[in-house]
């Protein structure tokens, strides 16, 4: 067996001259670019300490390790749910993260964290100038139109102060090194900067791939920053123990994941638009209990869509009313819409007489120079130079127009060119020039060895009572191409964790608060009306996933008998089937094939509404919009049972493989209804959860059972009824002589014993609403209440003998009443919370 | 001339509703061409809370919040307005390139400065063949008056009204394309030319005096709202109405409502509702000068 490595006694024992080995092979290796700084090499092609430092505790992991580690870690990180993502999911923007962090030594990166804050605070005066007195434009410092061209310029709130008393929660810089080796400020994010939450997944899996090295290291630790946004955020609200919530555009954001990532880090609620509303100046989130305050909203949106009402009016992911509810006070949101005037690139040329005007002092760390066309000298200036870049002045929303990103002047046609200046002379306000930047080099590992390449940094900073508060590391893209110009970097193609090191000890900080700080609760506020919504429909496409499952294998098993001899002519097999078309698994013209050829549409049809892939497809679509509510193994699970079904290296060529992938799809659904009972909190989550388990089995049984245990059924209906509903054991034991309708019927419907009736999952759903909250205050009972009392009696009296296929129908349409009972008065959907529709026409 | 306006909307939902709220800019505004001598705006049922406020774009708004269950929502405007539009003078004027020079420097943020007006918006983006249409009548040096009325004759002739060519939510690329529409289509196709060559202009939702045929009566709620133009030319001209619908400057005919980047901006009645089913929307719109309104006072109605 190996030493384990990350025992640092073993490491010790183990250390051997390999190790120095192959440190000086990826020394040797390393090739920076002539004329462009590096940050292992120093400009005499030396390495440089830190670096030197954390390669040597890196070689001495054996080769191979590092990279088996290291994808060990990620794939532990991702699979398990701690950062919410699925390969390869849609709209999912992914980064792979290099093995290798970024290193940073403390007096290189005082230097810029001094600069990072010094921009947030200048961002935060600009803001408050911009939207409030208007000095800087009256007074000629900004033209007017240099703000006007943004689609972030909120008009309607010039005039408004913040509710928290500031516009910025949350800033970032996106930071190069020149060829100078100094550092340069590519361009401001005021808007809702994203990546912070990818920062945390790079530092999770790379302190979790070498938690030595990473201890040994002296790494500055990322809690105190989230610790400190978290209480920036709270220091924002009029009441003392505030809801915070992030406002998420939902899970087709390709950052969604990052937004729940933060929301869970920070125990913050991850609501979208539709989870609040407007009422008398303030907002609320909708709860099962009813409408509850939202102190401050923490905003991913853009800021033209927060509010269909003033704002873009096609937005569905805003909040209507929500600018009023600011301009009252009544809630802050952070950043504050509007911010994201400040990303124009047509302000960055403005910024070093900016804050010599406003901070009375000049900027620690420059901007790329940028001349914005809308000034007659500047515009002159950027005809006359070939080689600068040209770039949209304002951010605007992605098009197929070729100046719309960014573009080298040298790369651009004769004909590109001559539009270029014809739009130029058009609309000028429209376009900037900028210096071509040029990219360091930062290594990064592929096959183990190390490589230089272009990077670029984001460094965030956040708001608190006392200032800003920088976060000490950030998030670093590093580009593909040798290219070291920044224009041709985009997103760039992987990410690194970025290590600021010191000299002294790390006190060693997590999120964990002091013990008098804490309020002891057992309930983590009201469950909002959309979780509830999702875990309701989680359990019931589970267990409907589990239904249809256990038909298919009785179609399998029932062929695998001898036919004609156990089922009467194939009459349960086409009851099976009838069974199957009616819950949507099956096309009807598949009534009377083969046992096989019913099985494979019913279990893998992606067209078919009920068969099992698109069940299990919907259970982890509804999951995945609230992964920040599931545990890990829960997750895990369910990515399994997808997977499982939809290998493609499994062929279904007889019932038995058929079984077989039914029988591996029931273990794993077992074990899912395992952890919600055992590991999940007694909370309403769990449940709704298990509400829409007990109501969709419910369903089930009455139906299976008014099709296969009526006064014509045949000993193998029965025989089959017993399968379906699992309760084959129970009856054997119990009755010695065989089976008979009437004890079947009271198996399976009325008897509260058996946990597959459909009395306990009637008697469950009662106690599960009991212990809801009510909104009604005069005494009545709410209508879920009132049909579950109505049934619940009905099944308690009841005598087997007396129930026919009507009874059952009764029974089953008053679960589906139920069902609906439910929606309209927990969920968003249901009738007391109609959607709201836009008053449309030409008035 | 002095005009009586008064405008009903009436929504029919098929379900009740239980809760909405509007943003109704229904209110016409004071202005250096005209002078709001009366207004009123009623709702039923009665809202719960109301706020006024001033648009960002200088447009009174009201924001009404209703949470009495209706089926029916009716909105009146009525108003009293003095209009006293000073002719322009198309010989006058600015070389067209001097203005869209000055627009890029302004100081002025307020709601009757240029610069929010010269940059594409929702409902009126940048398109290619508008900007080349536009250009033929802005020849280099013109007077910024004489090029963009030269453009509106040219809208006029060129383009066939239709009803029923075009929707409240046609893009001005399609109606351009079709060379048909409505004053709206109309006002976005001209707004769309002019932002093309870096020209601030606004879009005018209001009011036009209509004159019945000869010998037959005033038809009571036969009249509609208009849309038209307003093209900033320079410090001195300030913002002058151009109606490409009748290829008319805006004088004594045309009663301001409001005004905006384009027609999402001054949609007369902006709002939300809690509603399940389907709605109907039913629009009375009369504009009648003050000397007609005596004979038509008891049809016309006050409350």
């Amino acid at each position: 067996m190996a030493p384990d490595l990350a025992n640092p006694a073993q490491r010790r024992a183990a250390l051997d001259p390999a190790g120095a080995e192959r440190l000086s092979g990826w020394l040797r290796g390393y090739r920076p670019i002539a004329g462009i700084p590096d940050e292992l090499f120093d400009p005499t092609l030396t390495p440089r300490d830190h670096w030197l430092k954390f390669l040597g505790e890196l070689a001495e992991y054996p080769a191979g390790q590092i990279r088996s580690r290291f994808n060990l870690a990620t794939r532990h990180i991702r699979d398990t749910g701690v950062s919410y993502r699925i390969y390869g999911e849609e709209n999912e923007r992914s980064w792979p993260i290099n093995p290798v962090p970024m290193i940073l030594e403390q007096n290189e990166w005082a230097r810029i964290a001094a600069a990072v804050e010094q921009r947030a605070t200048l961002m935060e005066a600009l803001l408050k100038d911009i939207y409030g007195e208007g000095s800087l434009v009256a007074e000629g410092a900004l033209p007017a139109a240099a703000l006007t061209g943004s689609p972030d310029f909120i008009r309607s709130l010039r005039g408004v102060p913040p509710p928290g008393g500031r516009y910025l929660q949350l800033y970032a810089a996106d930071l190069a090194r020149g060829p100078d080796g100094r550092w340069w400020v590519l361009g401001d994010r005021t808007q809702a900067p994203s990546g912070a939450g990818y920062e945390l997944e790079n530092r999770l899996v790379v302190s979790r791939a070498y938690p030595g090295l990473y201890n040994a290291m002296n790494v500055e630790r990322l809690a105190p920053f989230f610790d400190a946004m978290r209480k920036g955020l709270a220091s924002a609200a009029e009441r003392v123990d505030p809801r915070i919530c992030l406002l998420t555009p939902g899970p087709f954001s390709e950052t969604y994941f990052e937004q729940a990532h933060l929301a869970r880090y920070l125990g913050f609620l991850l609501v979208e638009g539709d989870d609040l509303v407007v009422r008398d100046g303030l907002v609320y989130v909708r709860t099962i209990a009813g409408l509850k305050r939202a102190d401050v909203l923490l905003r991913r949106v853009d800021a033209d869509f927060v509010d269909p009402l003033e704002l873009n009016s096609a937005s569905h992911l805003g909040v209507p009313g929500l600018l009023e509810a600011i301009r009252g006070g009544g809630v802050s949101v952070l950043n504050m819409p509007g911010s994201g005037v400040l990303e124009s690139k047509a302000l960055l040329g403005f910024m070093p007489r900016l804050c010599r005007r406003l901070l009375g002092e000049d900027l620690k760390m420059p901007n790329v120079a940028t001349w914005w066309c809308g000034q007659a000298a500047e515009q002159a200036l950027v005809r006359s130079r070939s080689d600068l870049a040209i770039a949209p002045a304002f951010n605007l929303p992605p098009s197929g127009d070729p100046f719309a990103r960014p573009r080298l002047m040298s790369d651009l046609t004769r004909a590109e060119k001559a539009e270029f200046l014809a739009r130029l002379e058009d609309r000028p306000g429209d376009f900037v020039g900028q210096e071509v930047v040029r990219l360091s080099t930062t290594p990064v590992m592929r096959d183990d060895r190390l490589e230089p390449a272009p990077f670029v940094l984001r460094v965030y900073a956040t708001a608190t009572p006392d200032g800003f508060c920088v976060m000490p590391g950030g998030f670093c893209r590093t580009s593909d191409q040798m290219d070291v110009r920044a224009i041709s970097m985009g997103e760039g193609a992987r990410t690194a964790d970025v290590w600021v090191m010191t000299d002294r000890p790390v006190e060693r900080v997590t999120l964990m608060a002091s013990q008098d700080e804490v309020k002891v609760r057992r309930i983590l506020g009201h469950l909002p009306s959309r979780a509830a919504d999702n875990l309701f429909w989680l359990g019931r496409y589970l267990e409907r996933a589990e239904a249809t499952l256990r038909l298919v294998r009785s179609l399998c098993t029932s062929l695998m008998d001898s036919e004609a001899a156990l089922h009467g002519e194939g009459e349960t097999l086409t009851k099976l089937e009838e069974l199957l078309i009616a819950s949507g698994a099956l096309d009807e013209k598949a009534l009377g094939a083969r046992a096989l050829d019913a099985a494979k549409p019913a279990l893998l049809d992606l067209e078919a509404k009920g068969s099992v892939i698109t069940l299990v497809r919907r259970s982890r679509r509804t999951a995945a919009s609230m992964r920040e509510r599931l545990s890990a193994d829960f997750w895990t699970l369910l990515l399994n049972l997808e997977n499982g079904l939809t290998d493609p290296t499994r062929r279904l060529a007889s019932e038995a493989d058929a079984l077989q992938l039914v029988e591996s799809s029931l273990q794993i659904l077992a074990a899912l209804s395992g952890l919600a009972q055992e590991n999940m909190n007694r909370a309403a989550g769990w449940r709704f959860l298990d509400m829409g388990r007990r109501i969709e089995r419910g369903v089930n049984t009455c139906r299976f059972t008014r099709t296969l245990a009526d006064a014509e059924s045949t000993t193998d209906d029965l025989d089959l009824l017993l399968d379906l509903v699992d309760s084959q054991i129970t009856y054997r034991a119990r009755y010695l002589v065989g089976l008979a309708l009437t004890p079947v019927r009271d198996m399976v419907m009325l008897d509260a014993f058996n946990t597959r009736s459909v009395a306990f999952q009637v008697f469950a759903l009662r106690e599960h609403l009991a212990a809801l909250p009510s909104l009604v205050d005069d005494g009545m009972m709410e209508p879920p209440n009132r049909i579950l009392r109505q049934l619940s009696t009905e099944i308690e009296t009841a005598l087997a003998a007396d129930i026919d296929a009507d009874a059952i129908e009764r029974f089953e349409d008053a679960l589906l009443g139920l069902s609906t009972a439910v929606a309209d008065r927990y969920f968003l959907r249901g009738a007391n919370a109609v959607p709201t529709i836009k008053l449309v026409g030409l008035a | 001339m002095i005009y009586a306006v008064r405008h009903r909307t009436t929504y029919r939902y098929e379900a009740e509703v239980t809760f909405a709220r509007c943003v109704l800019r229904l209110r016409p505004g004071s202005s250096a061409t005209q002078t709001v001598l009366e207004s009123s705006l009623s709702v039923t049922p009665e809202p719960s809370s109301s706020f006024d406020r001033i648009g960002p774009f200088g447009e009174s708004t009201r924001t009404v919040v209703i949470e009495t269950p209706h089926k029916a929502l009716v909105i009146e405007a009525q108003a009293l307005v003095d209009v006293h539009n000073p002719p322009a003078r198309l010989d006058f004027g600015a070389p067209w390139e001097s203005v869209r020079a000055r627009c890029l420097e302004t100081s002025d943020m307020g709601p009757l400065g240029p610069a929010s007006f010269t940059y594409p918006s929702a409902r009126t983006p940048l398109v290619g063949a508008i900007t080349d249409y536009a250009r033929t009548s802005f020849w280099k040096g013109r007077g910024v008056l004489n090029a963009a009325s030269d453009l509106m004759g040219r809208i006029r002739a060129d383009f066939t009204y239709d009803s029923k060519a075009t929707d409240v939510s046609t893009a001005p690329a399609e109606s351009f394309e079709a060379r048909r529409g409505v004053c709206q289509d109309f006002a976005h196709i001209m707004i769309c030319g002019l932002r093309g060559l870096g020209l601030p202009v606004r879009y005018v939702s209001g009011y036009l005096r209509t004159i019945p045929p000869p010998g037959r009566p005033r038809l009571a709620g036969a009249d509609a709202t208009h849309a038209w133009i307003s093209l900033w030319c320079g410090e001195e001209s300030g913002w002058i109405g151009f109606d490409p619908t009748n290829d008319i400057m805006v004088q004594d005919d045309h009663v301001v409502l409001a005004s905006g980047r384009d027609y999402s901006d001054v949609a007369p009645i902006d709002g939300i509702i809690l509603a399940p089913g389907k709605q109907t929307l039913k629009v009375e719109v009369d504009v009648i000068p003050k000397e007609e309104l005596r004979l038509l006072r008891p049809a016309f109605g006050t409350r």
